[in-house]
């Protein structure tokens, strides 16, 4: 079986800065793999690689075995490639269930747009995931008067709905409160399996309820790889990253 | 959500049947002049399209109105008999006359560099499609390219300003093709199935309002589809739509043509009431003045846009009738730009809305009320 | 060719008079404001209000008009565009109601025309201002006739720019208007009054604008709407040259002018204008940042 998202000795050269550098990993079918490493590490540039924001001057990208380096960015998200910003994006003047809507949209262009309802299994998928995220009562709210928190749910339902095969998420729980943070591990949790997860996250806590492995980027390369056990005690990582203390 | 089509729908039928009875009250010079300004209401309605729904600020709608009026008009001016030099099968337009070398042959094709242009344009119908085609065309155009280059907010602004005063002066320069400021005046009618479209005829200016009320709920029911919405998808965050795998560029080009065609059958229907082109409407201060339209109207409805356009143009035609006043007049529509983007920024539709959300919101405790006197 | 040159070098200067009170509102500020040709308009009114009533010449006029027109400016900042920080397009279309506005009450004479009252110098004709004699006629330099008045401006223009850099540049304003360019919350946190530095920035884009009035008015006749095309010509160059780039603004202006001119040479006014057009619509599709801009975050 072919690996969901397959990297291949991914490099971006800014003018002779290299902030990635030869990156090469394969994150299997339904797997959520954790993304650790310093800031400057290469960790949201390798996302831009992934989701075509950056073009990669060396390398490729595999998404369930097709290439799609160096496609347009809405080609790689039609190819299956859901991405969440560090800062929450959604469309703050539609509804919620629009958010939505726009969303589930299966067929991209505009002239298979010019309708106006969904089918049954739409409207009961739609309802499933509002219910998912915990939205259901705010459906009809604009999104722009959601709260921080509800926002995030928001664009995570987003992409659950969008049905990207592979799901990038940039700090997912960046300023949320605790309980936030527990809801958000729990919705993450529920995508495992049906969706392929490349997460970057700080909060070790966090970290530790989601990962099954774990990748640490150092200065653009790839220091180590495995388990959070594994990870935890590895000692290139505690040097690099962790200083003396290990994690938290 | 219900309740809020629903008053929707009846504005927009309100609307319709207020057009439609309008000659009962009015001569036909007053109809003349309201089907003026059932055509800035088309105007508005679609500055409203591309700004409220799009977020595209178009400062160059006019393009679009003078290419609209400018076909047309070159069909008309070919129908009128009184402004053709005949003696030859194909007659030539006076102003062409005036502006050719000595000796040139007196026929369409060549008494003018160019003026082989104005061929097939001898058949009205050529102006008439011309004028719908050619702005979409050319928007489709400009929309792959700009937003295909990711431009936004201001400079899509200042691009289409700076291509519609580029325009002007090339229409202005090309003298014996265009009358250049003059403008083609002298124009013949419209004529369909031998019925002559007499500009200030009842007709005509049913002519005009169906078409003004054929467009808005036209525009109203797209930007009702799935594909509106994505629109407005696009005008709040153009990267999350971007990572939802739409094609942004394919979206704002494909309503920025919508927009350019309404815009270019109103400019046409403008030529057929009011028998004139001219190159005022390339300038700035009219594309401006269109945003003021839909600005008071309403930039986030396609309805309030186009009455925003028509009450405006009414109120002062009657202020204008006092001569002192027409100055003045200029004065106050700027104070009331001013405060309507400061204090009104969803314009008076926004304030409609507001008003029968509220209506909405104390209606459930009336019934309380009632309940609890029982 | 010499003679193409200088005019094209004299147009490049009306551009630059005119672009560089925006360069410092839209290019420092990013504010959109197309009242700008009415305050250029403005500072021409006050030469002419300053020679009628005052019997100024049109030199003596050049500080008033600066101060006139920064204090109108001050007055639209605190009234208006305050409101609308952040709102880009709103601005641009608030101002444009001031511009009527401004128009307007010239034309009108601040209303008063309505009560039959008349002050000589307003109204809706047309008004010239004298130049004075020194600048009359044409100075010979290796040869070639030059208009003096026109050398004049050329050289108003440069004075005034490098006056507008060195404020930019090397004054206490300067140094928190870049600060606030570049990150307006951590300027505020660093101290500095966010609100009165704009304030004071578009006094000083407004009070350029009207000196540019002056200047003009010696050789262009004074009329209510001699502003509107002029705020235009003005963002082209300014779009142009890069937005926030002071020296781009100046090359952006010297290339245009001096385009304009050899296009005109070559065809006429109407298509050399158009040429400028057609250039800045090419600039910004193919390099919309500006053409002298440096990759900045």
């Amino acid at each position: 079986m072919t690996a969901a998202l397959t990297l291949d000795g991914l490099a971006v050269d800014f003018s002779g800065f290299r902030a990635v550098d030869g990156v090469s990993m394969a994150v299997e079918q339904g797997e959520l793999r954790v993304l650790l490493g310093a800031n400057g590490a290469g960790k949201t540039t390798l996302m831009d690689l992934i989701s075509g924001k950056t073009r990669a001057t060396e390398g490729k990208v595999l998404v369930q075995g097709r290439d799609v380096t160096g496609l347009r960015e809405h080609r790689i998200a039609r190819a299956g490639v859901g991405r969440k910003f560090q800062i929450p994006s959604v469309f703050s003047g539609l509804t919620v269930r629009q958010n939505l809507e726009v969303a589930q949209s299966k067929r991209p262009s505009v002239w298979s747009n010019l309708r106006f309802a969904l089918g049954m299994s739409e409207k009961a998928r739609l309802a499933e995931v509002l219910e998912l995220i915990g939205l259901g009562a705010e459906a009809e709210r604009e999104a722009g008067l959601l709260s921080h928190g509800q926002t995030q749910w928001l664009e995570l339902g987003m992409l659950m709905i969008q049905d990207a095969s592979v799901i990038l998420l940039d700090e997912p729980t960046a300023g949320m409160t605790q309980g936030e943070t527990a809801k958000t591990a729990e919705i993450i949790n529920r995508l495992k399996g049906r969706h392929t997860l490349l997460v970057v996250e700080h909060d070790m806590a966090f970290v530790r309820d989601i990962a099954e492995r774990i990748t640490v980027l150092h200065l653009g390369r790839v220091l180590a790889e495995g388990s959070v056990a594994f990870i935890e005690n590895h000692p290139e990582v505690k040097a690099a990253y962790l200083g003396k203390q290990g994690i938290a | 959500m219900a309740g809020l089509s629903n008053y929707r729908f009846w504005a927009y039928a309100g609307l319709a049947v207020l057009l439609l009875a309008l000659p009962l009250v009015g001569d036909e010079f007053w109809l003349n002049r309201v089907a003026k300004y059932l055509c800035y209401g088309m105007l508005g309605a679609a500055v409203a399209l591309t700004w409220g729904y799009a977020g595209v600020l178009n400062l160059g709608q006019g393009l679009f109105f003078g290419i609209g009026a400018y076909a047309m008009a070159m069909s008309l001016k070919l129908q009128s008999y009184t402004s053709l030099q005949q003696g030859s099968d194909t007659p030539v337009p006076d102003f062409m006359l005036w502006n050719a070398q000595p000796g040139a042959p007196t026929d369409l094709c060549c008494i003018t560099p160019g003026s082989w242009i104005w061929l097939p344009f001898q058949w009205q119908w050529t102006g008439v499609i011309v004028a719908v085609i050619l702005p979409a065309v050319l928007a489709g155009i400009m929309g792959r390219i700009i937003f295909g280059q990711r431009i936004s907010g201001v400079f899509v602004s200042i691009i289409t300003l700076a291509l519609v005063l580029l325009v002007r002066l090339v229409v202005t320069d090309a003298q014996p093709l265009t009358n250049g400021f003059n403008g083609l005046t002298d124009l013949g009618w419209l004529t369909v199935f031998s019925h002559e479209f007499d500009p200030y005829a009842k007709g005509t200016y049913y002519l005009v309002a169906v078409a003004l009320i054929a467009v808005l709920a036209a525009a109203r029911i797209l930007v009702a589809t799935r594909a509106g919405t994505i629109l407005q998808a696009t005008r709040d965050s153009d990267t999350r739509a971007l990572y939802l795998g739409y094609d942004v560029p394919a979206y704002q080009t494909f309503f920025f043509a919508v927009s350019a065609a309404i815009a270019g059958l109103a400019g046409m229907l403008y030529v057929i009431v009011s028998e004139f082109a001219s190159p005022s409407f390339l300038e700035l201060s009219f594309s401006i003045t269109m945003v003021v339209w839909a600005a008071v109207g309403g930039r986030g409805s396609i309805l309030g846009a186009a009455v925003g356009a028509i009450l405006i143009n009414m109120i002062e035609a009657r202020v204008s009738e006092t001569e002192a006043l027409v100055e003045a007049w200029k004065a106050i529509i700027g104070i009331l730009f001013v405060v309507t983007v400061i204090y009104l920024p969803k314009g008076l539709s926004g304030l409609a809305h507001d008003g029968m959300a509220r209506l909405r919101a104390r209606r459930p405790s009336f019934q309380l009320k009632e309940e609890a006197g029982q | 060719m010499v003679d193409i040159l200088f005019i094209g070098l004299s147009l490049s200067s009306i551009l630059l008079l005119v672009a560089l009170g925006l360069a410092v509102t839209y290019g420092a500020m990013g504010i959109i404001n197309m009242a700008h040709g009415e305050m250029v308009m403005i500072g021409a009114y006050t030469a002419v209000m300053a020679n009628i009533w005052l019997g100024l010449g049109l030199i003596a006029a050049i500080p008033l008009a600066f101060a006139v027109t920064a204090l109108a400016g001050l007055a639209i900042e605190r009234l208006v565009v305050r409101r609308l920080y952040g709102r880009l397009l709103d601005t641009l279309l608030a101002t444009w109601g001031i511009a009527i506005l401004l128009q307007q009450a010239i034309r009108l004479e601040f209303g008063l025309s309505f009560f039959g009252i008349h002050i000589a110098g307003l109204g809706s004709g047309l008004q010239n201002v004298p130049v004075p004699g020194a600048l009359q006629g044409t100075v010979q330099i290796l040869g070639h006739d030059f208009n003096a008045y026109r050398i004049f401006i050329v050289a108003m223009t440069l004075i005034l720019a490098a006056a507008t850099w060195a404020v930019m540049y090397r004054t206490a304003l300067g140094m928190k208007v870049r600060a606030i360019i570049r990150n307006p919350q951590m300027a505020a946190a660093c101290g500095i009054d966010v609100q009165r530095t704009n304030a004071l920035t578009f006094a000083l884009g407004s009070g350029l604008a009207g000196v540019a009035g002056v200047l003009m008015a010696g050789f262009k006749t004074v009329a209510p709407d001699m502003g509107a095309t002029l705020v235009v010509d003005g963002f082209m160059v300014v779009v142009t040259g890069g937005v926030g780039s002071l020296l781009g603004t100046v090359a952006a202006s010297g290339l245009l002018g001096e385009f304009n001119a050899l296009v005109a040479m070559a065809t006429n006014d109407i298509l050399g204008r158009a040429a400028v057009f057609a250039v800045v619509i090419g600039v910004i599709l193919l390099k919309p940042a500006g053409l002298f801009t440096f990759k900045g975050r």
